[in-house]
């Protein structure tokens, strides 16, 4: 039996994952609103996704106000996966 | 959402509804691009056919410039900002914005190849413009109706591709586009085109907001 990824197996880190599965960038803001988070958890849960290859996160600029953006890597993208992978192992195995 | 660890079941509930919070139908708020470009061009068009009809002369259809000036310079800056307020990018985004970006360089090509034939004598050439405003436009607009399932997109595009279609073969045919009959055919493919879905978006996506 495969063990699920901890780095993925946490809630807002797994949100914002599937998120970025689902969209090929987003900003910020739009992170903080679908997953509902505080700025501060978002933003340290970016960076420990980064830190692991999981994202990139793109600081620039929109005028005079800075926008961080976020993509999946393919690397993160091959975790998903294996992730739900191992998360259907998982469920399956509960009704047997 | 907080930084805790989850069961397997919690898990598939995370992500079961991040997917249905993300297709909140991003691609839903570009009526207004839709719009700029139609009223533009109904505009440019209704002009140019009172100024034809009016003074009887040539050089008005000079023009025409005026939708892809004003049209190109508007167009990547209005994307723009309502990416920055939708805050993310699908990928039917990134593929009706390339769509968008090849029919906008085949307009740049065209009108340079008319220029071209204009130099040599060929000053019909100009008419296959508008074959182009009316195939390749309704093509790209019937293309981005299917992908993002807008029936609206998918029968205006009909409308304006049919007029194309019926503009080329009175062009093979040697049947000169007289202003008194074309204009208002091509202002009513416009509007069936670009004004009708561009209104038809814009309230969707007020409604699902």
């Amino acid at each position: 039996m495969r063990e699920l990824n901890p780095l993925l197996h946490s809630q807002l880190r797994l949100g914002v994952m599937s998120i970025l599965m689902n969209v090929e960038e987003a900003d910020f803001v739009y992170l903080k609103e679908k997953t509902e988070s505080t700025a501060g958890n978002l933003s340290v849960q970016l960076d420990k996704l980064s830190a692991a290859g999981y994202i990139s996160v793109k600081k620039g600029f929109v005028g005079k106000k800075t926008r961080t953006t976020a993509r999946i890597t393919e690397k993160g993208r091959n975790a998903f996966v294996e992730y739900v992978d191992a998360l259907k192992q998982y469920i399956s195995m509960q009704y047997k | 959402m907080e930084e805790r660890k989850i069961t397997e079941a919690e898990s598939i509930e995370i992500i079961t509804s991040m997917i249905s919070r993300t297709k909140e139908r991003l691609e839903k708020g570009y009526g207004d691009i839709l719009l700029m470009w139609g009223y533009l061009t109904v505009a440019v068009t209704a002009l140019i056919w009172v100024l034809l009809v009016t003074t009887n002369n040539p050089a008005v259809n000079w023009l025409w410039f005026l939708i892809g000036l004003i049209g190109g310079i508007s167009s990547p800056i209005m994307a723009k900002r309502k990416r920055m307020e939708t805050g993310a990018m699908s990928y039917t985004d990134r593929l009706t914005s390339n769509m968008w970006s090849v029919v906008g360089f085949t307009a740049i090509a065209s009108a340079i190849l008319c220029f071209g034939f204009l130099f040599i004598g060929g000053k019909d050439s100009w008419s296959m413009m508008f074959s182009f405003a009316l195939i390749i436009v309704p093509m790209a607009e019937i293309m981005q109706g299917l992908v993002i399932k807008e029936k609206s997109l998918i029968a205006g595009g009909s409308v304006g591709l049919l007029i194309g279609l019926f503009t080329m073969c009175c062009i093979s045919a040697h049947i000169t586009l007289l202003a008194t009959w074309f204009m208002p055919l091509f202002i009513i493919a416009f509007a069936a085109m670009m004004i009708v879905p561009g209104h038809i978006l814009n309230s969707k996506a007020k409604r699902e907001s």
